[in-house]
């Protein structure tokens, strides 16, 4: 295995200030302490040159499990193995193997053009300069870097920012990569090289990847395997596509009808529900294992003559929605169901 | 175990050392800034002490060419000497860059100290001209070599003290990120103990004690001294072996403050 992570907690002691200067005072000589468990005791394994996904809602404690996985945050308990070293301890020699992405941060030098950073990142990992001469080339067209070489970092769009990012992430042959947020705020054509290009590595280096996204398109574009998180604990772990069998249930059929209705003035089938209404255009949900979308179409149109008609395949952004909202209002349910799942 | 270190990575020591002055450089108009206060400084060092000479030929057994030479000296050289660790590292560590730094395969206490190193020699160099206003302004510049050897190995150790002092210090920034007044206080200390103000022979006694139970004359009062001809050069290894003793102790204290410290850092944002 190369990542084992067991029973891993996080917990944030955030210094509570009360406001004023007596407040100030006070916790000068007596702080206030309000401890935020960020990651919950979470257990998992990576196994070599798989890529995984590491989903969960905001603040769901994704950043906080990469930074103690990079070996920059020191967990509170539980242990984290990478590549068979502790990544906190050892943390030069961790460095060397592993690369990682803060889509919020860069590790490029801001006043230097990309060129001079790249260079830089060479000797800093003390790579052979033909191997380093080799890789330059290779991502230079793999990641279109020819125009932005020689720009620096400050000047760069968001896309040519991550673009460079990657290149410099990557560039030392990591065996390990983390990417947080990767393809935030991209438009999808630099999403796509992106991902292609994450792809392309996995599959000739047999690098091993953990991303973090709330882009469901890098998940279902890139990962086998998806772990869930929220509220600090794993709440899913395996294949994607189980979540996708499981949950992808619901299909959404959008119906066009020739007249304008309200809710009350149509029957519609048990195992339906509306989802949306807009104008003459009528979105219903339904549940594929217990009716079809025939049977649905059918019955509204012996009601009301319908124009057009098109169904909705389920995708991951569904599904998940489906997924948090299991999770937070019902979580004995959910856990129970999914902690089949996890492998 | 260290020199292993340096060994096992001198690429990147080099890439560092090489790659510093670039960023230094880019705030070339501070320098020039820089320039000018530090000019007006030693005009004003320049009245101040010809006045106080007015009527004494000595003082703490310097005469007023001797107080001259060690007061301009060490106006030339104070701009260099210090380190920016504390503030960068409350900088790294506010930003939540120190994640960024954490992640380099190199050690970041190494990095940081030969990123400061390379920092201070492209300081001294361009600082030369404010020493061509002290020999204007009467200081007296030796003639021999070995004084010079002595200065530079003695600002080298000294430097190495201040930026293993000030590192323990930066620690402080993983438990406050409020590092301001702090810095100012030790702005004030290092500036009356460290001897850029007066040579600290002037010193009562008591004070001199204090000064040297500090680190600061380090990286002033002894180079400066040797330079100046204030310290004899016989005194020489005496001075190196001190400052010897400093790195040595320093350098243990920091590693372990660090080693600590570091397991409070939280990195922020993300
Ligand atoms: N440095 C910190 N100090 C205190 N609390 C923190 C710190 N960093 C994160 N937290 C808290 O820990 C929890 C998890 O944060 P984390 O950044 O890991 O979430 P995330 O899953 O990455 O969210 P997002 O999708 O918004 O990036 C949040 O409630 C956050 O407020
Ligand atoms: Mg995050």
């Amino acid at each position: 295995m190369v990542i084992q992570v067991e029973n891993l907690s996080k917990i944030y002691r955030i210094n509570q200030k009360t406001p004023g200067l007596g407040g100030a005072l006070k916790s000068l000589f007596r702080p206030q302490y309000l401890d935020k468990v960020a990651v919950d005791g979470i257990s998992f394994e990576v196994g070599q040159g798989e890529i995984v996904g590491y989903i969960g809602v905001n603040g769901a404690g994704k950043s906080t499990t990469i930074k103690m996985l990079t070996g920059i945050l020191a967990p509170t308990t539980g242990s984290v193995r990478v590549l068979g070293r502790d990544p906190h301890q050892e943390r030069v020699a961790n460095a060397r193997e592993i690369g990682a992405v803060f889509g919020q941060r860069t590790q490029l030098w801001w006043d230097l053009a990309l060129i001079e950073s790249l260079n830089m990142i060479g000797k800093l990992y003390d790579l052979p300069p033909a191997h380093y001469r080799d890789q330059l080339a290779r991502f230079t067209e793999m990641l279109d870097l020819g125009e932005i070489l020689h720009i620096p970092i400050r000047n760069m769009s968001l896309g040519q920012k991550m673009r460079a990012e990657l290149a410099a992430t990557l560039i030392h042959d990591p065996k390990v990569v983390y990417l947080d947020e990767p393809t935030i705020g991209l438009d999808l054509m630099v999403k796509e090289k992106i991902r292609a290009f994450i792809k392309q590595e996995n599959r000739e280096r047999g690098i091993t990847v953990v991303l973090t996204t709330h882009d469901l398109g890098d998940i279902e574009e890139l990962c086998q395997r998806v772990i869930m998180i929220d509220m600090g604990k794993v709440i899913y772990d395996g294949a994607l596509q189980t979540i996708r069998d499981r949950f992808g249930k619901y299909r959404t059929i959008t119906l066009e009808l020739s007249a304008m209705l309200g809710t009350g003035d149509l029957d519609l089938l048990d195992d339906t529900e509306i989802e949306a209404i807009d104008g003459h255009k009528w979105r219903i949900r339904f549940d594929r294992t217990r009716t079809s979308a025939s049977k649905v179409a059918a019955h509204v149109m012996n009601q009301v003559d319908v124009n057009d008609f098109s169904l909705t395949e389920p995708d991951l952004t569904g599904i998940v929605k489906q997924i948090y909202q299991g999770a937070l209002n019902d979580i004995k349910v959910s856990t129970g169901e999914l902690a089949q799942v996890t492998v | 175990m260290n020199t292993l270190i340096l060994r096992r990575h001198w690429r990147a020591f080099a890439g560092i050392a090489e790659m510093t002055p670039k960023f230094f450089l880019a705030y070339r108009a501070w320098v020039w800034l820089a320039f000018f206060s530090q000019g007006l400084s030693m005009t004003i060092f320049l009245f101040f002490w010809r006045a106080v000479y007015e009527n004494t030929d000595q003082i703490g057994g310097l005469n007023l060419d001797q107080t001259l030479t060690y007061v301009l000296l060490a106006q030339v050289i104070s701009l260099s000497v210090w380190t920016n660790v504390v503030s960068n590292m409350g900088h790294m560590v506010r930003e939540g860059q120190i994640g960024v730094e954490f992640l380099r395969p190199i050690d970041f206490q190494w990095a940081q100290y030969l990123g400061g190193i390379s920092q201070l020699a492209i300081s001294l160099l361009l600082n030369l001209p404010l020493l061509g206003l002290a020999l204007l302004y009467g200081a007296q510049l030796p003639t021999d070599v070995r004084v010079w050897i002595a200065f530079l190995v003695s600002l080298f150790l000294g430097y190495t003290v201040i930026f293993l002092f000030d590192w323990c210090i930066a620690c402080l920034v993983f438990y406050t990120t409020e590092v301001w007044g702090l810095m100012v206080f030790l702005t004030g200390v290092s500036a009356f103990f460290s001897g850029v103000l007066i040579p600290l022979v002037m010193m009562p006694t008591w004070l001199q004690t204090i000064a040297a139970a500090l680190p600061f004359s380090q990286v002033v009062f002894v180079p400066v001294g040797l330079l100046s001809g204030t310290i004899p050069l016989t005194e020489a290894p005496a001075r190196w072996l001190t400052q010897l003793i400093w790195v040595i102790g320093l350098a243990i204290v920091s590693r372990i403050c660090f080693q600590i410290a570091s397991r409070k850092v939280t990195v922020q944002g993300g």
